[in-house]
């Protein structure tokens, strides 16, 4: 009898297991206002998590976000303890060798930016100065590989401009929507900081970065891009989150 | 002359080696050569990562000896006078010291660090070293005051009796007579206190102070070899560590003049 109804039960869960809609879980560094951030309500919100949200509703898809520390975050993927990273992640060859890409769903600059009354307008003028970074990012490998500036690691790019408002360095680069967020958005910061210059770096494109080999969850999430894309339904969350 | 043989047990980090078991398979031994022979090994069997790993991290060892260097330093002096304010009979004193020592040991480390950089940040705008050496050296001056206190405590009344019949002064008595003999029963926990301060230098790396965890994340994020990175990391804080145990343990020796304990 208990054999029946345990049976009976696990042929329930499976057959509803089977209606329910595939949950894919992505990882995201929500330090990263406005793409990823936890809001007041202690919710994970900003133009990535709305983005893929949508995209999942497109390809038919559950999504669930996890918040996870940047530098480790694709130790993670790899580790397979989520399914994707949707963090600002940008496309680079580095990267490539490790892990998958989606298609390409937002395109960045790297930014400087620095305290009001500075001068420069270069990266190549910061020479001889402190500049403050995530640790990870591409803004990160710019300065680093400048010669003559001292590169600073940051675990959150918060730190980093915290440090640059208190004045202990000379400047911070990060992407350009980020960068515009906390010197030309919050009200503290913005008395103090501006952005000097959009690096020479080039654009960089951010993807959705999955195990090496993932087909089945990149095929949903490109299938949830491509729909998104075309409903053009991106320009409503960059006006919602990045304004103009 | 009988004293009463009293050791303060404070266990925490890697063991210091006692005499005894100075034998050919000693804990020690065995970690530190296994620890050696690992590095050597994978460095020389797979160069990349490893010897990258490798070259990637001396100048984050430094900070790591920096920081660790002058913390014990401070930590020292703040943990001796709050030894003495504890067992001061100034009660000013010895409420700022008591208060002291309490409100430290209750708040983590990583917050105090967090709190001198950042919160503190806002007003004195102190360097990231200098920051992270403070907080460190505040931190552990608090258990140190009490390591202090208790080996101040455990040298017998008669000697500060006899001390005093002699015609020393309080002062006297305390620099002369007492420190003198608590300093044996004193090193082994603060030998101790010291390398649990030289592990716990690690958290400075959230201050963004390239130390030698700080270098190694960088590493490991930029190659995401972080099980190469991690091992090696870990595998040089364990000798480091194991240096500084025998360090400590040489010390022991060279005060133990009467062979005692």
């Amino acid at each position: 009898m208990i054999r029946k109804i345990v049976s009976g039960l696990l042929g329930v869960l499976l057959i509803t297991g089977f209606a329910w809609a595939r949950t894919v879980v992505i990882a995201t560094d929500a330090t990263w206002p406005p793409m990823e951030f936890v809001n007041a309500d202690k919710e994970i919100v900003g133009f990535d998590i709305d983005y893929m949200k949508a995209a999942a509703k497109e390809g038919g898809y559950q999504v669930e976000f996890k918040s996870v520390a940047w530098d480790g975050i694709f130790g993670g993927l790899e580790a397979g303890k989520y399914d994707a990273v949707c963090s600002s992640v940008t496309i680079t060859e580095e990267r490539k060798k490790t892990m998958d890409f989606s298609m390409p769903y937002f395109k960045v600059r790297q930014a400087l930016v620095v305290p009001k009354e500075s001068n420069a307008t270069t990266l190549e003028e910061m020479t001889g100065k402190t500049v403050g970074a995530q640790i990870g990012t591409t803004g990160y490998f710019a300065i680093k590989e400048m010669e003559g500036i001292v590169a600073k690691s940051y675990d959150e790019i918060g730190l980093a401009m915290e440090d640059l408002f208190n004045g202990r360095i000379d400047g911070v680069v990060c992407d350009d929507p980020v960068a515009a967020q906390y010197a030309l958005q919050r009200e503290d910061y913005k008395a103090k900081l501006k952005i000097a210059a959009v690096l020479d770096t080039g654009d960089e494109y951010y993807g959705v970065a999955v195990k090496k080999g993932n087909t089945e969850v990149l095929d949903l999430i490109n299938k949830g891009i491509q729909a998104v894309e075309e409903k053009g339904l991106a320009n409503e969350f960059r006006a919602k989150w990045i304004g103009q | 002359m009988t004293q009463e043989k009293i050791i303060i047990d404070v266990g925490d980090g890697a063991a210091i080696p006692s005499k005894k078991d100075m034998g050919l398979f000693s804990a020690w031994r065995i970690s530190f050569c296994g620890a050696i022979v690992l590095l050597i090994y994978l460095v020389i069997s797979r160069p990349d990562p490893y010897l990258k790993i490798v070259k990637f991290l001396p100048d984050g060892i430094i900070v790591t000896f920096q920081v660790t260097f002058f913390s014990i330093g401070l930590a020292l002096i703040i943990g001796l006078i709050t030894g003495l304010g504890r067992i001061s009979r100034n009660r000013i004193a010895n409420a700022i010291a008591s208060t002291y020592i309490e409100v430290i040991r209750g708040i983590p480390l990583l917050v105090q660090l967090f709190y001198i950089y950042y919160a503190l940040g806002r007003f004195v705008r102190v360097p990231d070293m200098v920051a992270a050496v403070i907080a460190m050296s505040v931190c552990y001056g608090a258990y140190m005051g009490e390591v202090f206190r208790a080996g101040i405590e455990s040298i017998d009344k008669g000697q500060t009796e006899a001390a005093r019949s002699l015609g020393f002064n309080r002062t006297q008595t305390m620099f002369y007579v007492i420190l003198p003999q608590a300093w044996r029963t004193i090193l082994p926990p603060v030998g101790n206190e010291f390398i649990a301060l030289l592990k716990d230098t690690s958290l400075v790396s959230i201050l963004a102070v390239a130390d030698l965890l700080r270098r190694g994340r960088e590493f490991a994020a930029e190659s995401f070899a972080y099980f190469e990175t991690y091992t090696i990391i870990a595998l040089i804080y364990l000798l480091i560590t194991l240096l500084l145990s025998k360090l400590v343990s040489i010390m022991e020796d060279r005060l133990n003049y009467y062979g005692k304990f």
